[in-house]
This record gives C-alpha cells, structure tokens and sequence, in this order.
C-alpha cells in the first residue's frame, strides 16, 4: 500500500489464468487512532552504582566456591581413603549438582514464562485498546503457544480457530479470544479462589494460637497463587512464585481502595454479626475475605488477556461463592486440569 | 407523538420493543441489510460477536405479525427467495413502506428481567424507499427556501450539466402568470426528469429532493407531486391564482400530507438507528458526488433526535440513543481498504456524530457488509501484489476493457482508498478507484457470509440481552 498510484484492475480467472494465492492477513499502519496508555517513568536514570549488589553476588560466589572446593576435598578425601567410597561420593555429588542445575532451569523457564505472559498481556491491552492487527497477531500466537497443548483448553482453542477465516477487527478478535478462551478459565478460578477462601475461613477459627493462622493463611495464599499461576499456563517456580506475589501486592496497591463494599462487607461480618457469635470466626470470616481479594488481584495479574472493566469479577458474587459450601454445582475438592 | 410515546412506553413494560430504524439513502442497501439480518437470526448463522447469540442465549427466534395493521408487511420471503433463486439477483429498488417484527427468545440473565416478560424482544424493522429520506430537510424549509436553494445548486457544477432542458423551461415561466395546470404538470416533469438524470450511476449525486418525485409510491400522477421550483424573491407572497401561488399550495400540502406523516409515524418513535451509506458508489462517481453525500447525509441526518434518554423522554417521544453509521458493501474491498473506508465515512458523517456524542448517544463507524458477494485473493502482477477480491461482477459491468456478462469470475482490484479522508472529497482521486458490483453468492452452510453484520448487531440490540 505504498505506491500512489495503482489504477483499478480486473483478472478474469481462467482455467489456467493468474495464479491467485488466498488471502494473507497483513493490515498495513492505523492512522490516526487515539488511545490513553499509562506512561512509564524511567526510574533507571539516577540509580547509584550498585555497589551492595556487586557486594552480595561476590559474597555469593565465594560462598559457592567455598562450597565446590569443600566437596571437591571431600570427594578426594574419599577417593584417598577407598576407591568405591570415593565413586559413591562423586556420584552423590554429581546427582546434588544435577538437581540444582535441574532447579536452576525450572526457576528460569519458570521466569521465562512469566515474562512470556507478561508481554501476551501487553500485545493484547494494545490490541484492545488500539485496535492494532500486529499486536493481535503477537497475542494471538502466544496464546496459542500457552495452551496448545492443554487437554482441557482443545476445545474452546478450536471453536476460536473456526473463526480465523472471517473479517473480524483486531480489537474485536481479542475480546472473542477473552471470551472464549478465558472464560472457562475464569470459571475455574473463581473456584480455586472460593474454595482457598474458604479453607482460610476454616482453619483461622479451628487454630488454636494468633500466630499459627498467619502462617497457614500465608501458605494457603501462596498455593493459591501458584495454582492460579499454573492454571493459567504459567509456571511457578519459587522465584517466579515470589515475583507474582510482589506484582500481586502492587496490583492491590494500584487498585487501590478495592471498592469500598468490601470493607462494609468486613465491618458487618468481622466486628459486627460474625464477631458477636464467635471472635474467632469473625476473624475467619475477614481472612477469607482478605484471600479473596488476592485471588482476584492474582487472577488479573496471571491472566494473558486483561480483564475488561465490566466482567471483572465482584467480591460479591465470589462470596456467593465461598458460602456455597458444597452447594449444588460445585464439588470443592475437584482439583484443577493441569498440562 | 407523544400519544405514540405513551404507548410504546406502556408496552415496552410488558413487551420490549426495539424500534430499529435502518436509514439510508436509496440503493445503500437497506432491503439487503434487513433481509440478511432477519436471515441471521432465524437460521442462527455465525455470528460471533453477537454475544447472546455466540453464548447461546437465545432460545428461538421467529418472525411474527407486525404491531402497526396499515403497513405492508416487509417481503422477506420474497427478496430471499430472488437472492437464493438459481439466477442469484439483488432486491429491486424498494418502492413503498413496509415492515416486520422479529421476536427474540432468550435466556434472561436476571430474574427480574424474564420475570416481566418472560425474556422476549421483539424487533420492529421499517423497510422504505431510501428517497423518501431526502423529503426529512423539507420539513423546516418553506416554498420560497426550496426554491432557492435547488435553483441556486443546479447552477453549479455537478448539476449543470444535467439541468439544460429544465432551466429552458423554467425561463418561460412567469411565477406571477395565471395558473395553467397543463404547464405547472409539464414542468414538474422536466423537474422530476433532471432529478432522475442526477440520480444516474455515474452522476450519483444524493441531495435530490423531493424524494416522491423519483420513488412516488402509490402516489403518481397526484396533484401532490406536480409542482417544481419557480425563480422567486425569497419574501415574494404571489397573490391568489398565479403559478407561484399554486405551486407553493401544493409544495405545502406534500410537506404536510406526506413528509410530516411518514416522518412523524416511522422516525420520531426509533430507538436505535443504523445509517446506512454507499460510499463506495459515490467514489465511484467522483468526488462531486462525495461531496453531495455528505451534505444530504446531514441534512437527513440533522432532522433525527439522538441523545440519551431519561424517564421524561421515555414518556414523550423517545431518543435514538444508539447510531452506528455503516459504509456498506465493504465486500467490495480486500479487507486491509476497510479502515480506510471507516475512516473516510467518519469524515462524511463527522457534523452527526458529534451532535450524537455530545448529546449522550452511543456511536460507531463499521464498514459493513450484510451479504458478502466476494472472497480475497492475492494476485502478483509484474512483482507486485495486489490485494484482490474475487466474484462473479454483475452482467454489464466494465472494468477498462474487460466486459463481463454476470457469469465470469474474476480477481478485481479496486484502487487504493486515500489514507488521508480529506483527500476523497477534493478530487485528487479522481479515476483511480472503480468498484464493480458483484452477484449475491452462493449460501455457504445454510448461512449468507458476512463481514461485521454480528459486530452491527451486538452494538445495535446486544445491551437489551438483560
């Protein structure tokens, strides 16, 4: 589409005529689109030199070569006192490196992952917002690439494929993949969330001692975000368990007030009906609540397709939800389909 | 109208009502666009982006008898039937009202919602011929401003070419000469004949009114439409029994006996409103007649009452507080032309739709085709590939040499749409763009193909889904 100049043509097609190949999907630039992006701040430009970083990975090598050089001596103190225990040793010690090489390349893919769906969101929010045929591309073929070999995800990705012929907008084409792609995903979500919710709820008024809860409410959380995070085609490994959680607790920070419900909510239920029946359980009450509220935060920050503003999902009806124990439709030990 | 107002609104309770108002000057495909529509729904076509319908909440969709007794009923079977029949031809142009009730079935997402009416919405679409549209402007001008402004506009360019033969005959009429009816029917003629001349295919000019003289319906040879424009001052009052005074009686009793009737009864009660234009028959023309659509588009366009409604409003005449402006037959495009067809529509169509949005009222632009006649195709011609789209062209399309006869298929490349909207109206793009007409195609699985009539759709009626 750049020369200026193309008059109108028409080719007959014949029996052996021109050849015609079928249609490539390439939309050339968009012209004057508008679209409010948040700007990002270069915070880069007057860091100091990272003096205690420098300090702390040195400290780290050495640590490591302390390690080597003591293994290494062990092994050949082995070796000198029998030849057997010296093989018994090294092949010890070869298999403890090859589960932390093996460790190693789990947190890194795990990270890669991450990073991965990190820019499918990113490729889609421009999509969606700018109505963009490249980035909608981009997205399209890292979902595909995130569940194309998930039992569970075989049908939906079929039904959204069937569609790849039509004219459809770009921005149009990710809200269908948002609908039919994550959908089902969402569903199961917000069952995974209602029922650490409700664990949470559970065991905070069955714990005898304060300071035990807050260790099994930070266990259930943390298991409730890495199988969200595998749920949606991630991969939590530690380190990328602990970044989640840190983009988790900035997404509560941005989102900031939460809807001022839930904090009714909690007033009514934690110090109010709840807590004149029973203190502990009105605490269980407000931790569910609280878990909640981080499922939800870690279910926009897991998903490869922002979630629009209209089917965010209330804590109203995930409360529904947790107080449907084992209600009609919902079995809560079903686990979730993991690749 | 506000007795009509309290009625829709007290039926609305119990049967919801969406009066869908698809507007269009003649030939941009209304009928088309109503039949394929219908099509759509009843045989549950693809339609992705229709969300009640992808998600499966509607239970069942039927045709059923129309609310208003004294309107034909819009031939849907008929026009089907010409599209499916083995010769494959498009609805001839629409020559009187007619409409027709669709009824939607659906699950109801809250109680409350299907507890009324047991979620059901009915659909009332109103088919008529798009020249009447052009008749809406009338309503606030008088005689004396008819005059003249289509006196003044066929003095210039586009026109005056096609008005030789009228303006002879206007020279030998005295506005001030006793009334004889032979002359007054003899120069309504010639007036109507240079209306019908600009209307031609590759003239296609637009703002042509008043409409009945190039569609008359039921009414031809009525006194009603035998009047023409006369060389007056814009304050002159002729007295009783000259030419100018006759004619002006009779140009008011058309503005009141037929527009303000079928304004007041079809359009004042609309609830969502799909404009559609041909903007690709205009290019086609040149830039002249780009330029007169856009002004008759306004014109019409200024006459409908857009905004968002309140309780008041629901009462007393409702707003359209929805309007999705469509350039039709996107199909005759390679799909990578379509946001610049949705762009320059938005240039035609800007005055209206800032008036919606300032008002409150929803609206988009889509390049739209409710029946797509054509699949794309890349052909490389000397090194070079050309985004093509391939049909069957029309018999007596001509594309440079090549003549078809309606049963050769061919790969067409159109031209290169300008980027810059601007630049359709000012005639730099003159001859480079030809856009032929192609056959209805072949039904594919029961269905029609479309290009976003499900994006048309979800944004017209999808938000009454409740």
């Amino acid at each position: 589409m750049t020369q200026p100049k193309r008059g109108p043509q028409a080719f007959v097609i014949d029996a052996e005529g021109h050849v015609k190949t079928e249609i490539a999907f390439a939309r050339d630039e968009v012209h004057g689109e508008l679209a409010v992006m948040p700007t990002a701040f270069d915070r880069s430009a007057r860091r100091q030199f990272p003096w205690a970083g420098i300090l702390v990975s040195s400290l780290f090598a050495l640590v490591s070569l302390w390690a080597g050089l003591a293994i290494t001596t062990l092994v050949e103190d082995f070796f000198a006192r029998s030849a057997w225990l010296g093989w018994a040793a090294l092949s010890v010690a070869s298999l403890a490196g090859l589960a932390a090489l093996a460790i190693m390349l789990r947190e890194i893919t795990g990270l890669m992952r991450l990073r991965k769906i990190e820019h499918i969101r990113n490729a889609a929010t421009r999509a969606i917002t700018l109505d963009e045929q490249a980035s909608t591309q981009t997205a399209l073929a890292g979902l595909d690439v995130l569940y194309g070999g998930r039992a569970d995800m075989a049908l939906p990705l079929r039904e959204f494929r069937s569609h790849a012929g039509e004219i459809i907008d770009p921005s149009d084409r990710m809200k269908l993949a948002n609908r039919l792609l994550m959908a089902p995903l969402d569903a199961e979500a917000q069952r995974i969330i209602a029922r650490r919710a409700r664990r949470v709820t559970l065991l905070t008024t069955v714990t005898p001692a304060a300071a035990l809860d807050i260790i099994f409410v930070a266990a259930q959380n943390a298991g409730m975000l890495r199988e969200l995070a595998t749920h949606y085609g991630g991969r939590p490994s530690t380190l990328a368990t602990l970044k989640l959680a840190r983009m988790v607790v900035v997404h509560l920070a941005i989102t900031g007030g939460l809807a001022l419900s839930d904090n009714l909510i909690q007033h009514l239920v934690g110090k109010g009906l709840l807590g004149r029946l029973s203190a502990r359980f009105g605490e269980g009450a407000v931790n569910g609540i609280l878990t909640c509220r981080i499922g939800l935060a870690a279910r926009d920050v897991c998903r490869p397709i922002p979630a629009s503003a209209n089917n965010r999902e209330t804590l109203a009806s995930l409360l529904r939800e947790v107080v449907n124990f084992g209600g009609k439709d919902k079995k809560p030990g079903d686990g979730i389909a993991v690749p | 109208m506000a007795v009509g107002g309290l009625r829709d609104f007290a039926s609305g309770f119990l049967n919801p009502t969406v009066r869908l108002g698809v507007t269009g000057l003649s030939r941009s495909g209304k009928t088309v666009f109503i039949t394929a529509l219908v099509h759509a729904l009843l045989k549950g076509a693809r339609l992705p982006l229709f969300e009640a319908h992808a998600r499966g909440r509607i239970r069942r969709a039927y045709l059923e008898p129309q609310p208003d007794d004294d309107l034909p009923r819009f031939a849907y079977e008929e026009h089907l039937a010409g599209l499916l029949g083995p010769t494959r031809l498009w609805p001839e142009s629409t020559r009187r009202i007619s409409q027709l009730r669709l009824t939607l079935e659906y699950e109801p997402r809250r109680f409350f919602a299907g507890g009324l009416h047991g979620g059901k919405l009915h659909i009332d679409i109103v088919d008529y011929p798009g020249e009447w549209l052009l008749d809406l402007p009338l309503l606030a001008q008088s005689y004396q401003q008819w005059s003249a402004t289509t006196l003044s506009a066929s003095r210039k360019a586009p026109r005056l070419a096609h008005a030789k033969a009228w303006h002879q005959m206007l020279a030998t009429l005295k506005p001030t000469a006793p009334v004889d009816e032979q002359v007054v029917m003899a120069s309504a003629s010639v007036f109507t004949a240079y209306l019908a001349r600009c209307r031609a295919d590759d003239v296609s000019l637009s703002a042509l009114p008043p409409g009945r003289f190039l569609m008359p319906g039921d009414l031809a040879g009525s006194p009603l439409l035998s009047f023409s424009p006369l060389e007056l001052a814009p304050d002159a009052m002729p007295g009783p029994g000259t030419l100018a005074n006759l004619m002006a009686r009779r140009y008011d009793s058309y503005v009141a006996k037929i527009v303000k009737p079928f304004f007041y009864g079809h359009f004042a009660r609309l609830d969502r409103q799909i404009v559609l234009v041909d903007v690709l028959a205009a290019l086609n023309a040149g830039p002249d007649a780009v330029a007169d659509l856009r002004v008759a588009l306004n014109d019409v366009l200024t006459c409908f009452r857009t905004g968002q409604n309140s309780l008041l409003s629901g009462l007393f005449g409702k707003r359209i507080d929805r309007v999705l402006f469509a350039a039709t037959k996107a199909d005759l495009l390679h799909h990578t032309s379509h946001d610049r067809l949705e762009n320059i529509l938005r240039h035609l169509v800007s005055a209206a739709a800032d008036r919606a949005g300032l008002r409150g009222a929803a609206h988009d632009v889509a390049a739209l085709a409710a029946i797509r006649a054509t699949r794309e195709a890349t052909v490389t011609e000397r090194g070079e590939a050309l985004a093509c789209i391939v049909g069957t062209p029309r018999a007596g399309e001509v594309m440079g040499k090549t003549h078809f006869d309606g049963t050769k298929e061919a790969a067409v490349f159109p031209g290169d749409l300008p980027g810059d909207a601007a630049r359709a109206l000012d005639g730099s793009f003159a001859g480079q763009l030809k856009f032929l007409r192609f056959r209805p195609p072949v039904l594919t699985d029961g269905a029609f193909p479309h290009v976003r009539l499900d994006r048309a759709i979800e944004f017209l009626i999808g938000d009454r889904f409740a």
